[in-house]
């Protein structure tokens, strides 16, 4: 089944054309890379995917519910307050009893292995403490398409590992695209989109 | 130079003395300012939020309406209040003047622009990725609010407390509309002026400390309550 369908994608900012995609289609449980260098409209195309970024020619078709996409800001911003408070966000709008929010939380944190950091101030937290915790906040509303821009950068190796590996048991139920301007693990991502300086795809 | 010495000297006196005109002025200055900002905080906030987040033609003229706004002199609120509450104004019939509650409509009239302004300039310097953030992971239009006041808590909470000030340091409006009745709507600010009209140095000069302690107690509490804003 087909969770996104993109024809002539193109997106514009002050003259200038910041992303061009002719033409994508991936797939429900697909782990895409999108490549590339830097300008290269990656990100641009995460936010389109998004819905973020609303200012666009072409076609841009996402099979879900917007309410199931969740992105990952390639410096995440965190709520004030608690590490916990952050992972329980997406789950406390949805309504989540606050017993229910507070297990599911710390079952991310954990499989994140950012569990130690629960009840620490979000501000305090080092540049790849921050992507995990973003990204046990993003998993934890079991979203059914994950857009991560560069979930790797700032992070350490063991980091990398558990990100990994979280990353592939989450592809199972859900479609994840990714960014990176390097080289992804092979074990991590089966199909790779390169986005060049010229804005033109390539699969 | 006694006179002032002797002044401080008699306004400790009174404080300390419990002095029950000072007592019940002060209380009325405190509920009528709480009340006033209260109302001001409850319509203001969304109002500054919406300025801050909205994209609407002839935005940019509101936001600046409002700043002005927080310049309104008291005796000018005071007297368009005076006129619409007076006998023959369009609220006359409410007889509302004279009244504690003229006060705090004409506090809330001052204190509306400065919660609103204030607001809408702590929600619109939020970085771009709290409103994005909460977007992606399914935050709806009310909860997004919450998060804007939430994430801009310090600049909200200076608002209400800007708002406090203003409202519990003036004059125009408690005297213009509330006509300094005593017993009904004296407050601290107009007994502040009276006492001193009177030469009765000692009494005024205390119930402007009070005013002063009134005003750095509660902006102790409210900013007690932002455990993460250490100064």
């Amino acid at each position: 089944m087909t969770l996104v369908e993109i024809e002539a994608l193109r997106v514009q900012k002050e003259g200038a054309v910041i992303c061009n995609v002719p033409s994508l289609a991936i797939n429900a449980g697909e782990m895409v890379a999108i490549m590339g260098d830097n300008g290269s409209g990656k990100t641009t195309l995460l936010r389109v995917l998004a819905s973020i970024e609303r200012d666009y020619r072409g076609k841009c078709v996402i099979a879900t519910d917007p309410r199931d996409v969740v992105f990952v800001h390639q410096s995440p911003y965190l709520f004030r307050g608690t590490v916990l408070l952050n992972v329980t966000y997406g789950l406390r709008v949805r309504g989540l009893r606050r017993s229910e929010c507070q297990r599911k939380g710390l079952e991310w944190l954990e499989r994140c292995g950012a569990a130690k950091l629960a009840n620490k101030t979000a501000a305090h937290l080092s540049g790849g403490e921050r992507k995990r915790i973003a990204l046990a906040r993003a998993l934890a509303i079991e979203p059914k398409l994950i857009l991560l821009d560069e979930p790797l950068e700032e992070v350490d190796d063991a980091g990398i590992a558990t990100i990994c590996k979280v990353l592939g048991e989450t592809a199972v139920d859900a479609t994840v695209i990714l960014t990176s301007p390097v080289a992804l693990p092979s074990s991590l991502v089966a199909r790779r989109v390169e986005l060049f300086d010229q804005r033109r795809i390539s699969t | 130079m006694d006179y002032l010495v002797e002044g401080l000297a008699d306004a400790i006196r009174a404080m300390v003395g419990r002095d029950p005109v000072i007592r019940v002025a002060a209380w009325r200055s405190v509920w009528i300012s709480s009340l006033a900002v209260l109302i001001a905080s409850v319509s203001g906030l969304p109002v500054g939020c919406w300025l801050a987040r909205a994209k609407f033609p002839g935005r940019r003229y509101l936001v600046l309406m409002f700043r002005a706004g927080m310049a309104f002199p008291t005796v000018f609120v005071g007297i368009v209040c005076f006129g619409l509450f007076a006998r023959r104004g369009p609220l006359g019939p409410l007889e509302l003047l004279y009244t504690p509650w003229a006060i705090v409509l004409g506090e809330f009239v001052l204190a509306f622009p400065i919660v609103v302004s204030l607001t809408q300039g702590a929600v619109y310097a939020l970085d771009p990725r709290v409103s994005e953030t909460a977007i992606t992971l399914g935050a709806g239009p009310l909860q997004r609010w919450i998060t804007y006041v939430s994430e801009a808590r310090t600049g909200v909470t200076l608002a209400i407390l800007a708002a406090f000030s203003r409202c519990v340091s003036e004059l125009g409006i408690a005297m213009m509309v509330g006509g300094n009745i005593k017993g009904r709507t004296r407050t601290l600010a107009t007994a502040t002026a009276m006492e001193t009209g009177k030469g009765e140095f000692a009494q005024g000069l205390a119930m402007g400390l009070i005013l002063l302690t009134i005003a750095l107690v509660v902006m102790t509490l409210i900013g007690s309550l932002n455990k993460e804003d250490k100064l």
